[in-house]
């Protein structure tokens, strides 16, 4: 290499870099819609995800449906099982400490893995190729063609979801639970109900997610430790905070990227934990998350 | 409650007092194989294959009238991929078994347990490990690898690129993890010593899904050969899908656990021409006469994975250390299978390996290259077979 600073370079790292980072505000978003309506924080996101793109995997390769239609049963299928653990697993933790219900969420996570280890066992797989092969070029930049689209894919939802929250009555009932379970209830909105719209909702986001990452990297019964990174993703940009979720999402991924692009990629995992912990220690809440505060 | 326990507890310490004299017979003029099998977890889809090796060659050797008037006895364990429960299975099946061979399941167990073989003196032990660490007699006596370790597997890969395009640019491309970085080291002077050129080491952190900037690093680099190692499937086919998308002329190759020919194949049109380095002969394998292939395809009919024919031809190796020491009219102790071990020298493995093995140090220095072909949806040999002085 030249002794001339590679421009290029810089610039194909930082674009791979927010192509990453939209998949883990995709991703943090489905957490935050959990944890903005129920205050569950749910470590079984991950698994959600490969949930999601088993069960798209499933459907396109032992079912042989095409692969938009697989995509699309598999989100629904994908919401309806969020609405069941939410039903079956959630819902009678209701009121009970925040770590029982953490640890439920744990044990969710490893009946996941448990059951797609005996639906498609162990062994590594890829999804069908779903996505146009012919690479972006963004000026000279190469983008690889997966990580564009399913930028573009995470963009929209984020944007859809964002309306959602400001405009639909069904978003605004969640926000309202968020904000005050007490007073939402007393001004008839059906707390219950928004539960189960946020674990399904989540779910289908999830699944979208994991059917993006299942492109990208293939698909495994490991791959919910993507789950992880989305949660530092999520308590740096505040567990309660949409927008959080996207600029941390954004900034981790592109932070990541430059370590991995110019230190090497032992340092990824060092770039993101020192991220998390400056943020911690400035900003406990996160960046955008709910500054609360309690008086004793 | 408490009475029926201890009458129980009465009627099974009787049971085993009156069944011990003719079971400890039984057990005199037997050889016990013991193992902690991945049966369930991350690495079942190799359990499987391994448990079913070793059971086959087993039942084979059994219906053949065992090994000097002695039967052989498998008794497995699943270990889940996890080293607590893997040494949970050791302390178990020796403790209720006179134990003279043991397969493991992964390096951390093999490094873990070898004080423990050391202390027990009574049996050697092999595995699904083929770190380069187990390579050393000093410190691993009772301990082998059923092929070449990584840096030997790196070693043939190498030695096969330099004689295709001599001084040609090579980049390593590993997970970071121990199985990963494992070969990294060593190898960059086995590359250096064969005139090679190694452009770039790229190290991915485990469970990465993007590695979109590994693909930038790995571009600017031009390499002609780019070797994969600490995976098994992810990330390798995107790296070929974008390579191919930014029309980087390179070869891809791989080392063991990618070579399986359904993991291979599972990339897809990505694989058609990727290569890489395998100790063994397919399952399919038709290319030489080949006795045990023969009868493992008349067993079983279906394909059988590489961790099949890994387990096989370890329990064939036991075995063979086993007559060997019983031949001599020796103890079976772990120094005396050990050394009956290391004693194999051109030995027949009946097509399992293409040529006639040598355990040298604590490996088999052998492999062969293949390539992918799509079509015929196999692994077809590239090179003869290679084995490292």
């Amino acid at each position: 290499m030249s002794l001339e600073f590679d421009w290029l370079f810089l610039a194909e790292i930082m674009l791979a870099g927010l192509g990453a980072g939209g998949l883990y505000a995709l991703t943090g978003l489905a957490f935050v819609m959990i944890y903005k309506a129920t205050r569950v924080v749910n470590l079984a996101i991950g698994e959600m995800l490969m949930i999601g793109a088993y069960l798209c995997f499933g459907l396109a390769t032992a079912m042989n449906l095409p692969m938009w239609l697989a995509i699309l049963v598999a989100v629904i299928g994908s919401g309806g099982a969020g609405a069941l653990l939410e039903r079956v697993a959630i819902r009678p933790m209701l009121g009970e400490s925040p770590i029982a219900v953490f640890m439920v969420t744990v044990g969710l996570a490893s009946i996941l893995v448990g059951v797609v280890e005996l639906i498609w066992t162990s062994e590594p797989r890829r999804l069908p190729e779903f996505m146009p092969a012919t690479p972006v070029m963004i000026g000279e930049a190469f983008v690889p063609s997966k990580v564009f689209y399913g930028f573009l894919v995470a963009a929209v939802l984020i944007g859809v979801a964002l309306a959602v929250f400001r405009f639909w009555r069904g978003g605004v009932a969640l926000r309202a639970t968020a904000s005050d379970q007490q007073a939402a209830y007393s001004m008839g909105i059906d707390v219950p109900k928004v539960f189960s719209l946020s674990w399904t909702v989540a779910a289908m986001i999830a699944a979208i997610a994991g059917v993006i990452v299942g492109a990208v990297g293939g698909i495994s019964s490991t791959m919910g430790v993507f789950g992880l990174s989305v949660l530092v993703v999520v308590i740096v940009g505040g567990l309660d905070s949409v927008l959080g979720a996207l600029v941390a999402g954004l900034l981790i991924g592109v932070v990541e990227s430059l370590a991995g692009g110019f230190l090497g990629g032992e340092y990824k995992l060092l770039a993101t934990f020192l991220i998390l912990i400056v943020v911690l220690l400035v900003r406990p809440y996160g960046l955008f998350g709910t500054h609360e505060i309690e008086r004793l | 409650m408490r009475r029926t326990v201890l009458k129980s507890l009465l009627a099974t310490a009787i049971l085993s007092a009156t069944a011990g004299l003719p079971a400890a017979r039984a057990a005199d003029k037997e050889i016990v194989i013991g193992g902690s099998i991945p049966m369930s977890g991350v690495f079942a889809f190799a359990g499987i294959g391994i448990h079913a090796g070793i059971q086959d060659y087993v039942k084979m050797v059994n219906a053949a009238g065992g090994i000097a008037g002695h039967t052989l006895r498998y008794v497995p364990e699943d270990s889940a991929y996890k080293v607590d429960q893997s040494v949970a299975a050791f302390k178990k099946i020796t403790s209720q078994n006179k134990v003279n061979f043991y397969y493991g399941d992964s390096t951390a167990f093999s490094k873990t347990i070898n004080p423990e073989l050391d202390r027990a003196g009574s049996m050697i032990m092999s595995g699904a490990s083929f770190a380069t660490e187990l390579n050393d007699p000093k410190k691993y006596p009772y301990q082998f690898v059923a092929g070449p370790d990584y840096t030997q597997q790196f070693g043939i890969l190498l030695r096969y690129i330099a004689q295709q395009k001599p001084g040609a640019k090579v980049a390593f491309v590993h997970s970071d993890t121990e199985f990963g970085r494992d070969p990294i080291e060593t190898s960059r002077g086995v590359a250096k010593a064969l005139g090679l050129d190694v452009a770039i080491e790229i190290m991915t952190p485990p469970g990465a899904v993007d590695v979109s900037t590994e693909i930038a690093k790995l571009r600017r680099a031009r390499p002609d050969f780019t070797i994969f190692h600490g995976y098994i499937l992810g990330p390798i086919p995107e790296f070929i899908g974008q390579a191919r998308q930014m029309g980087l002329d390179t070869q891809f190759m791989g080392t063991f656990w990618t070579m399986d020919n359904s993991t291979v194949m599972q990339m897809g049109e990505l694989a058609e021409g990727f290569m890489g380095v395998m100790p063994y002969n397919y399952y399919y394998d038709q290319s030489a006469p080949a006795p045990m292939l023969d009868k493992i395809r008349a067993m079983r009919p279906e394909y059988q994975n590489v961790p099949y024919i890994q387990g096989f031809l370890s329990a064939m190796l036991y075995a063979e250390s086993a007559r060997r020491t019983l031949a001599a009219g020796k103890e079976m102790s772990a120094a005396n299978l050990k050394a009956a071990l290391n004693s194999i020298e051109n030995f027949d493995t009946g097509g399992l390996i293409g040529v006639p093995v040598t355990l040298r140090g604590n490996t088999i220095p052998v492999g062969r290259i293949y390539r992918a072909d799509t079509k015929a949806r196999r692994m077809v040999p590239a090179s003869d077979w290679i084995v490292l002085e």
